[in-house]
């Protein structure tokens, strides 16, 4: 009941019936709400695409996703941006910064998308937290890649959503950038008491997280 | 798309709308530029033809004269009449006829020669130089004196103070007229003269001839119960049918008939070129998107659906669209002024900038369309870019979306645009046929620049690299062929077929019809004189080809019972053989360069009946049949008369033409005169100073001059329209450009690859020139054949006349514009070329 994601027999597969491929074969977990969760397994075994299926931006071949409570399963494109703004933040390898905008911008973005205007304060502070307060009006393009990353997870987190998603965070970044990067992750999905489903190819890092789901071969091992 | 009522989406949609194009302007030029030359173009000729329209609006009076005018043709008013004129106000009356002006060693010229009361004009003035100069004509002097234009001066080699001659009188040349408030043709295009009415009578100056046009203005002395002072005067000249009257709105409706469609054209034109600066519209922003297809995948990852996506950029465009649409517009309110410069200061017209709401709304509404067509397909490609690539980092170019919702919605818009033009013309099936071509042409080009693909993807053994470089630009995704062709194939279509049609027309003013027509026209010769004209011909040049006929005036008024305003429209392309006087002429037998198309000639020596042989394209108009029986007023009587057969008149060979003519016996109890022509082997300037030195009362059009303003006045009229029709030329080159530049990166990693794999500089060059050569000529057979077949069309059925195709003109216009095009290709992908690419094959 308090599971902030649930996955009930979730396949997935990609191409037509003669060469299709299963990614996913029939996994079943759920997340609780304020959980922090690792998944691990080998390249190719299907860590992203259950972070797709979970962010509502790739649709489930088949069984059931619920996103805090919600089906999400057979849901229209406009009615799954909804339940990805008021519930999910994203966090990618890449950063995916929007490159014409600021970063106090990039991060407004998140608000702006859920309706709420005028918070530029909130954003800066955010930022702020993050040790950016230099780097608030500069473009993505003038950051280094771990500041970069910064304001990407400050863009996840300004909406106080209710779940973090995030791909290999810190694949882009060097030790120290990852060490620093995960510790504000942490830190903040802890006090706001977000759930965290997080991919990563660090052991020390999962090792870290309240849970560990291990992929292999599109099964939960 | 989002529902934009929610106003605090409104204000984000603006927000980021804003940012986004104060970031990005750079990338949306050809959007911005495109779009706010065909915007201009259309703004200017909508203020131009408002301003000019008003302006007869507001000169009605000046340019009929007066508050109504009376007009008797031949013979002058009774005295009892004009005074019954004089109880409502002020009348002027004034005399028009054609004579000749000459003055010793100088060909006569022919003249259009007005006689004036000293009341004239009762609105507005006679600009003239001196300022004084008309005044000079009403003084008592001994010599009379006379103002003439300066076409006049010019063939006279006359100025002011000098003697010239009319009709055996001398007169004192006072001044030149720059103007006078009516427009009198002949003051702008040709030959013009005023003198005094006193002038006119003591010294007898009237030809008598059926030339003669007596008009009477009035002023009235109150401007109340205007509709009621009309009725009195109706009911005064109700004795006579030939006599009519002018109200100061009919005045300018001829002319107000030529600007609606010059302007009809000229809109014609814009649209064209915004529908292919649409074209631009729509590559530039599939190519935007695409750049931007990660931030708007972050976009979507973030939570904001596609339609909001959309309506962000579309809001982009339309504020684009209002900026430039204000600008154009405002452009196009302030170019009446600068109009007045360029238009002949013998028109008089001084045009008035003036704004209206409306007219900007009428602006904005095409653009609007033609921005909606163009950037649906484009923005609906927004909803297939995935956020799911986010993860994957790999991002799929998206296309146009041609869903069957979006179809159907473009072919709506395309109604609606055509609609919107032809509701606001009057011609309206010229306007649905130049639509429907243009689509089809439009398509046209885009079959043909599959069909190259499809055709060269069959041969592809290529063993020379150039070859195959150009091969595979050529059929490669984002080939520049389609957009080639499309963008430039519609202008150069345009062009061509304008061109050919104008050419023709000229070969047929400057060879067809001097070759066939005579040297010299006699308007309205005695028949006292006729004898002795003929014979002193003869003996100046006894080869000479005479021809006379009789004629008389007469005046249509009814068909079978019914009066004829009743039975011929306005708009009627052969209203002018019924409205008012009409010279009739009459003959025993058929002419010979007259065939009988339908009917019989009539039975000769009948005296008591009338029959009547029609010009068959005339009847044709008019919906006349074979027996239909017609009153004619001739010299004041009723007759009825029957038609009895119709002949084809050719008109072209300027010979003695009449649409009417009626059988001899019947005629032999009129008075008349004659007309006649000459052809002859001496100089026609020296037959006619000869002719017009010994009868001074006879006047004639040296048709070399008549030929030569009217070219000069085509000549005109073709270069505007072809600068016009090159905006659509150079619309689809800012086209071409635009996707020549969207593609230099693909091309430039390509051009990478072939270097790397040791291909030269000049192999790439020739690859170019090749690639461009292919699609060239492929654009260029087809619009030489579209072309080709709409000049004949437009030569042999509107026109009437022999099409024939200009080699050298069509070499001229296609070779030009491959120049210009491949130039601006090149300069285009020069960056392709600087070595300062090589590095970033490093990143590429
Ligand atoms: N569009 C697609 N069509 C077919 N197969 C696909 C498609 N997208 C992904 N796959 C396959 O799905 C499998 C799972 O991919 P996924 O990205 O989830 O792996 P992953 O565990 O995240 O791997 P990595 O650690 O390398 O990022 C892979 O074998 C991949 O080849
Ligand atoms: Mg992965």
């Amino acid at each position: 009941m308090n599971a902030s994601i649930q996955f009930n027999n979730v396949s997935l597969s990609y191409g037509e019936i003669a060469d299709e491929v299963e990614v996913l074969k029939s996994i079943s977990f759920a997340i609780d709400s304020s959980e922090v969760v690792s998944i691990v397994g080998p390249s190719g075994s299907g860590k992203t695409s259950i972070i797709m299926l979970a962010s509502g931006l790739e649709n489930a071949t088949k069984g059931s996703i619920k996103v805090n409570g919600e089906e999400i399963v057979g849901l229209k494109e406009k009615e799954l941006s909804e339940v990805r703004r008021k519930n999910i933040g994203i966090v990618f390898q890449s950063f995916y910064l929007i490159p014409n905008l600021t970063a106090v911008e990039n991060v407004l973005l998140s608000l702006e998308a859920n309706q709420q205007y005028g918070l530029e304060k909130d954003a800066e502070e955010l930022l702020g937290e993050f040790g950016l307060s230099h780097r608030m009006h500069h473009l993505p393009s003038e950051l280094s890649g771990g500041e970069q990353q910064r304001v990407a997870i400050a863009r996840a987190l300004i909406n106080k959503p209710k779940i973090i998603l995030a791909d290999e965070p810190t694949g882009n970044l060097d030790s120290v950038n990852s060490e620093s990067m995960i510790d504000l992750l942490f830190e903040y999905t802890k006090k706001s008491y977000t759930s965290l489903v997080m991919v990563t190819h660090d052991n020390s890092i999962a090792k870290r997280c309240d849970r560990i789901i291990e992929i292999r071969d599109g099964h939960i091992v | 798309m989002v529902i934009l009522f929610d106003f605090q989406q409104f204000k984000l949609i603006n927000k980021y709308a804003l940012r986004d194009f104060s970031r990005s302007y750079k990338k949306l030029w050809v959007v911005i530029s495109t779009l706010f030359v065909s915007l201009l173009l259309l703004s200017l000729t909508f203020s131009i033809k408002e301003a000019l329209n008003s302006e007869i609006e507001n000169n009605s009076k000046e340019l009929l004269g007066g508050d109504i005018q009376v007009d008797s043709d031949i013979d002058p008013l009774p005295n009892q009449v004009i005074e019954q004129f004089n109880e409502l106000g002020m009348v002027s009356s004034t005399i028009e006829f054609a004579t000749m002006l000459s003055k010793e060693g100088e060909s006569p010229v022919f003249t259009e020669l007005r006689a004036v009361d000293n009341k004239y004009p009762l609105y507005g003035e006679v600009e003239t130089t001196p300022q004084d100069a008309s005044e000079k004509i009403f003084s008592n002097n001994q010599k009379p004196n006379v103002l003439i234009n300066e076409s006049i001066q010019k063939l006279l080699n006359v100025s002011e103070g000098d003697d010239i001659v009319i009709m055996g009188q001398k007169f004192e040349v006072a001044g030149l007229v720059a103007s006078v408030p009516d427009l009198a043709e002949s003051a702008v295009f040709g030959e013009f003269a005023i003198i005094s009415m006193d002038s006119y009578e003591k010294f007898g100056l009237s030809s008598g001839g059926s030339f003669l046009d007596h008009k009477y203005r009035i002023k009235f002395n109150t401007l109340n119960e205007i509709k009621e002072q009309e009725d009195i005067i109706n009911s005064i000249i109700a004795y006579d049918d030939r006599i009519k009257t002018r109200l100061p709105g009919q005045s300018g409706q001829s002319l107000s008939r030529v600007i609606d469609n010059f302007s009809n054209f000229l809109n014609l034109v814009s649209v064209s070129a915004m529908v292919i600066a649409g074209i631009g519209i729509s590559n530039t922003l599939l190519s935007f998107i695409n750049q931007s297809n990660t931030s708007i995948a972050v976009k979507k990852s973030i939570g904001f659906p596609s339609s909001f996506i959309q309506t962000m950029y579309f809001y982009e465009i339309m504020l684009i669209l209002i900026l430039t649409s204000v600008i154009a517009y405002l452009i196009g309110v302030f170019s009446p002024l600068l109009a007045n410069e360029f238009l002949p200061e013998s028109l008089g017209i001084n045009l008035q900038p003036s704004f209206s709401a409306l007219g900007y709304l009428n602006i904005f509404f095409i653009g609007l369309l033609v921005v909606l067509i163009f950037s649906i397909p484009s923005l609906y490609s927004i909803s297939e870019i995935k956020a799911a690539s986010l993860f994957r980092n790999t991002f799929n170019p998206v296309s146009l979306n041609f869903s069957f919702k979006n179809i159907l919605l473009l072919t709506i818009l395309v109604l609606v645009l055509t609609i919107y033009f032809v509701s606001q013309t009057n011609q309206k099936l010229y306007t649905v046929f130049y639509f429907v071509s243009f689509f089809g042409t439009m398509l046209i080009f885009y079959g043909v620049s599959r069909l190259l693909i499809a055709l060269i993807k069959r041969i592809y053994k290529f063993s020379n690299n150039s070859y195959r470089i150009a091969y595979r630009n050529i059929v490669a995704k984002k080939s520049l062929a389609p957009i080639m062709t499309i963008s430039l194939g519609i202008g150069l279509t345009l062009l061509l077929t304008l061109s050919f049609v104008a050419n023709n027309l000229k070969k047929e003013i400057s060879d067809s019809i001097p070759s066939l027509a005579p040297d010299l026209f006699f308007v309205s010769i005695d028949r006292d004189i006729k004898g002795d004209l003929e014979s002193y011909i003869k003996e100046v040049d006894p080869n000479a080809e005479i021809e006379f006929s009789p004629m008389a005036s007469a005046s249509f008024i009814s068909l079978n019972g019914t009066p004829i305003e009743e039975v011929v429209s306005q708009n009627n392309r052969s209203a002018w053989v019924v409205r008012g006087d009409r010279r009739i002429s009459w003959s025993e037998k058929p002419k010979l360069d007259n065939p009988i198309v339908e009917g019989k000639w009539w039975e000769p020596g009948i005296e008591d009946e009338l029959f009547i042989s029609m010009d068959s394209r005339a009847a044709y108009d008019l919906g006349m049949k074979i027996n239909d029986k017609i009153i004619l007023n001739i010299l004041g009587r009723d007759v009825t008369g029957t038609i009895t057969n119709f002949r084809e008149v050719d008109y072209r060979d300027i010979s003695i033409n009449f649409a009417i003519i009626i059988n001899k016996a019947f005629a032999n109890k009129l008075p008349y005169e004659y007309v006649g022509t000459l052809k002859s082997g001496l100089p026609s300037s020296e037959i006619l100073a000869m002719v017009v030195d010994k009868f001074p009362n006879v006047s004639a059009i040296k048709i070399d001059r008549i030929l030569k303003q009217v070219s000069e006045v085509l000549n005109k009229v073709f270069i505007a329209v072809t600068a016009i029709s090159l905006i659509v030329i150079v619309v689809g080159l800012i086209v071409i450009v635009s996707a020549v530049l969207v593609q230099t990166t693909f091309r430039r990693y390509n051009n990478l690859i072939y270097k790397i794999l040791g291909v030269d500089f000049p192999t790439i060059l020739k690859a170019m020139t090749m690639e461009f050569a292919v699609i060239y000529g492929t654009l260029i057979f087809f619009a030489l054949s579209v072309a080709t077949v709409s000049s004949y069309l437009v030569v042999e059925n509107a026109l009437q006349l022999t099409w024939f195709f200009d080699f050298g003109l069509a070499l001229w216009i296609l070779v030009s514009t491959a120049a210009v095009s491949f130039i601006l290709i090149l300069l285009a992908n020069r960056s392709i070329f600087s070595p300062k690419v090589y590095p970033l094959i490093r990143n590429e």
